[in-house]
């Protein structure tokens, strides 16, 4: 339609000529078809970068490969780093559905670690098994929690959530510090404030080698995230909601009550994979409980079109992504390269969707 | 008389539709012109062509005699031309003060407060210039809108519409102002409106356009009558071509004793609507868009909850039932605004089409996949709908598609009451006429049908009974058959004798 009001003048021409335009049929597989380019593009971003330092793309390229997936226990290694990241994208994906965006994942993970610290000390129980559940699911009440106070603000007053998730990160980031400097400082961790260390009781198992039931949770969470999402009632209605509000009452769907359902439920998520990560790896709640996964999950949760299964398998690759590059340190490659892939894959994968969805098309009339 | 602006032939269309067809149109300096005309009869695009919007494929323009090409809102505010829109165009977190002298060429650099203070007296304006816009009621955004015309020095204001927004009493302020403008500052305006008695009232010269074309200019306001222009507007309509001999059974829907007043601003919207439609029955609600409308559909269908009056369906009170309940009852509703309440935007068109039935087909917690995808392909073929790929946004469907997969949506349940809100507006005639015999099918089979419309031919054709509602009331009532069409345009236009 009329795009060329909100332009300034001198494209007038311009764009009076040419008209962008939403295609009518989009490939269902365009968000995949994005992701492949995009990866494509950022490995050649990443490859130029290589080159600029003297270093062969090749040969650190092929390296990361062995180290995060080269065998069953670097494989491992990937999947569990991958766990925290699938499932804080995973939430992000389920709130995005009533098209609000969730970016206090991170915040949201330090609060489900908490939670299970919080409980792990106050509530000792000798079945190990019940004892874990129960930590987990702390964990997500703990997620909840922590972006419960955007829920309510945005359903009640329209507070933009983009801002409050946020803002919520750097609290809990602040209460962390506290935490782990005040009450919960373990006399034992000298230099490095932290917790003490939950009992090896309460440690997620692992299914075999090195890989941690968290994964598996993983897979059921997808499973979950991908059936709400898609196949349920409460999907659905999160759909109209998020399409229109006014479609919703008009269907007699109370859009505001969907809204903090999904928010609450995608907080939960990533509260989620702060207890995971706790009780399969750190082992004790501290600031490096997370390195950036409620950040990274975002970019994931994007790339993906916000797709459960493609959350899944692009959570998978990026936590790989994250071993290798860890790795290739030794080689005396700076880690970062890995950081720098992951967000020139969302970035080539965003530009190539957007000339999935839109066409540039000449206009006939004035 | 001089012209001061004057068009010749001017042409503008928006891919088959001609919204301007060979325009004709004069302006004399420091006169109020009244422009006429029903909704979609071309004001506003006529309008955006002066303003540099919109460019026309044919035609000229002259100003003071001189042939001008106005290729953009700037060359328009250079020539000393502006507009004020239909929807206010204000920066609503910006000061009255930067708002007034926000485009390039305001002229009230040096002596604002002056000039404000002496703007604000001609408006009846009581608010600061540092005053945030969103602060001000819409009769004062109003009033900023219109001074920045004068704060852009412009000597033509083109207004459009704008008195559908105020009360009456505002109105008759406005009227005073501009005038005032008139008289002593000069100003050529135009005043865009539906209401004859602000034609009466504020207007020396009077045209009227129907369907692109201008079929009036320069009548001097003084000496036509209501009738006349009553009869260029509406031109000729259609009367009714189908059988309205159908059974009529009980009755199904009555309002009674509705009251309104909008939330926010206390402002009366509909004042004691009484009515009843029976089974089979077509009730027609004649008027222009704005006038209670929305509010009395929303009233019925259930989204408006506070009000005062009863909603009996079915002999069952509903008036303080929500959507759903009232949904049970089968009572259908088609929204006047498709995209963005009848349908969502970004939405598939499968999740769109059981947006009525959802909750009825489900399974507890689970929405079965097989069962929309039958309830989509049985709309699809029992209401001939073109929509190839369900998984495609509901916006890439023509907008007759889109209409015909809401009106099939709301419709295959066999509703006992339907309210058909504006449904074939901006539809090709095809689609019209597809719409209109999905409609009387459902009268045939005994559904109590509200028709609200803007569009004589249509509740003509249609409606059993016709009502008309003007600013929140119900000025007229008629049967169809003993309806004589301008008393139902004067009493559309406000005209009560
Ligand atoms: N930007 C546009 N794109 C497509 N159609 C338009 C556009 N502007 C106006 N029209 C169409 O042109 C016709 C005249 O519209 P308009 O000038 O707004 O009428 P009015 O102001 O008299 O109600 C209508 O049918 C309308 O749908
Ligand atoms: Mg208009």
């Amino acid at each position: 339609m009329q795009t060329s009001m909100i332009l300034d003048w001198p494209w007038q021409v311009l764009v009076n000529k040419y008209t962008l335009s939403k295609r009518q049929v989009v490939n269902e597989l365009s968000t995949f078809y994005s992701f492949l380019l995009g990866f494509l593009i950022a490995l050649i971003i990443g490859s130029v970068i290589l080159i600029i330092q003297d270093k062969s793309p090749g040969d650190t390229f092929s390296l990361m490969f062995k180290l995060s997936i080269g065998s069953v226990n670097s494989l491992s290694s990937s999947l569990n780093k991958a766990t925290p990241l699938i499932l804080a994208g995973l939430g992000i994906a389920i709130i995005n559905t009533v098209k609000l965006w969730n970016i206090g994942a991170e915040g949201q993970i330090f609060m489900g670690a908490i939670a299970v610290n919080l409980i792990y000390i106050n509530l000792q129980l000798s079945n190990s098994t019940s004892f874990i559940l129960i930590l987990l699911f702390s964990s997500f009440l703990g997620g909840a929690f922590c972006i419960l106070i955007p829920a309510v603000t945005k359903v009640l007053f329209g507070v933009n959530e983009i801002i409050t998730t946020l803002l919520t990160n750097y609290i809990v980031l602040g209460l962390t510090i506290y935490l782990v400097n005040g009450p919960w400082k373990d006399p034992d961790s000298l230099n490095f404030p932290a917790a003490a260390y939950v009992g090896k009781e309460v440690y997620l198992p692992n299914i075999f080698g090195k890989l941690s039931y968290g994964f598996l949770i993983c897979i059921l969470f997808t499973a979950f995230a991908h059936y709400l999402k898609n196949n349920s009632v409460f999907g659905y209605e999160m759909r109209i909601a998020g399409g229109s509000e006014m479609t919703a009452i008009y269907a007699g769907i109370n859009a505001k009550q969907k809204a903090f359902f999904a928010m609450l439920i995608g907080g939960g998520f990533a509260g989620l994979a702060g207890g995971v990560e706790l009780l399969s790896q750190t082992h004790r709640v501290s600031t490096g409980i997370s390195q950036g996964f409620g950040y990274t999950a975002i970019i994931v949760a994007a790339i993906t079109g916000m797709r459960p299964i493609g959350i899944f398998l692009v959570g998978s690759l990026f936590g790989a992504l994250s071993i290798g590059g860890s790795v290739i340190q030794t080689i005396g490659v700076s880690t970062y390269i890995a950081d720098i892939i992951q967000a020139s894959t969302l970035f080539g994968a965003l530009i190539i969707q957007f000339f999935f969805n839109y066409q540039l098309k000449r206009v006939d009339d004035g | 008389m001089n012209k001061f602006l004057e068009t010749k032939n001017i042409t503008k269309t928006f891919g088959k539709l001609k919204a301007l067809d060979d325009v004709n149109f004069n302006l004399y300096r420091g006169k109020i012109h009244g422009l006429l005309g029903e909704n979609g009869a071309g004001k506003s695009s006529l309008m955006n062509v002066l303003s540099g919007i919109y460019q026309p494929e044919k035609g000229a323009i002259y100003l003071d005699g001189q042939r001008r090409k106005i290729s953009s809102p700037d060359i328009a505010s250079q020539l000393g031309i502006g507009m004020v829109h239909q929807e206010f165009r204000l920066v609503e977190s910006f000061s009255i003060k930067d708002n007034l002298t926000l485009s390039k060429s305001n002229i009230f650099k040096g002596d604002f407060l002056k000039s404000f203070k002496k703007y604000s007296e001609i408006f009846a304006l009581n608010a600061n210039e540092n005053e945030i816009i969103s602060n001000l009621s819409v009769g004062e955004k109003q009033k900023i809108e219109i001074m920045k015309l004068i704060f852009n020095d412009s000597n033509i204001m083109l207004l459009d519409e704008p008195t559908a927004v105020l009360t009456p009493q505002e109105t008759s302020q406005l009227k005073i102002s501009l005038i005032t403008l008139a008289e002593e500052d000069m100003k050529t305006i135009v005043l865009i409106t539906h209401k004859l008695k602000e034609i009466k009232e504020f207007t020396e010269i009077v045209s009227v356009m129907k369907n692109g074309k201008m079929v009036a200019k320069d009548l001097p306001t003084n000496d036509v009558t209501d009738n006349q222009l009553i009869e260029l507007m509406m031109g000729t309509v259609k009367k009714s071509t189908i059988n309205k001999n159908n059974e009529i059974g009980q009755t199904k829907l009555k309002v009674e004793n509705i009251n309104f007043f909008e939330s926010v601003s206390n402002i009366k919207k509909l004042e004691e609507i009484n009515f009843q439609i029976k089974a089979g029955e077509i009730l027609g609600l004649a008027g222009v868009s704005g006038n209670g409308q929305v509010e009395l559909a929303n009233i019925i269908s259930g989204i408006e909850k506070i009000f005062e009056g009863k909603i009996i369906i079915n002999n069952n009170d509903v008036s303080k039932k929500g959507v759903r309940s009232r949904k049970k009852l089968n009572l259908s509703y088609i929204p006047e605004n498709r995209l963005g309440v009848g349908l969502a935007p970004g939405v598939s068109v499968i999740d769109n089409s059981i947006v009525r039935d959802y909750f009825f087909t489900k399974l507890g917690p689970h929405l079965s996949k097989s069962r929309t995808s039958n309830y989509l392909q049985s709309l699809i073929k029992q209401f001939s709908i073109k929509a190839p790929n369900p998984k495609a946004e509901i916006s890439t469907l023509s907008g007759g598609n889109m209409q015909k997969l809401l009106m099939g949506r709301e419709l295959v349940g066999n509703p006992d009451v339907i309210i058909a809100s504006q449904p074939t507006r901006g539809l090709d005639v095809n689609a019209v006429n597809a719409i209109h015999n999905l409609l009387i099918d459902q009268r045939n089979k005994g559904s109590a049908i509200f028709l609200i419309s803007e569009d004589l031919d249509e509740l003509f054709k249609l409606s059993h009974r016709l009502l008309v509602i003007f600013e929140g009331k119900i000025v007229k009532s008629f049967n169809t058959a003993d309806a004589n069409i301008n008393d139902i345009g004067l009493a559309m236009a406000g005209v009560s004798e």
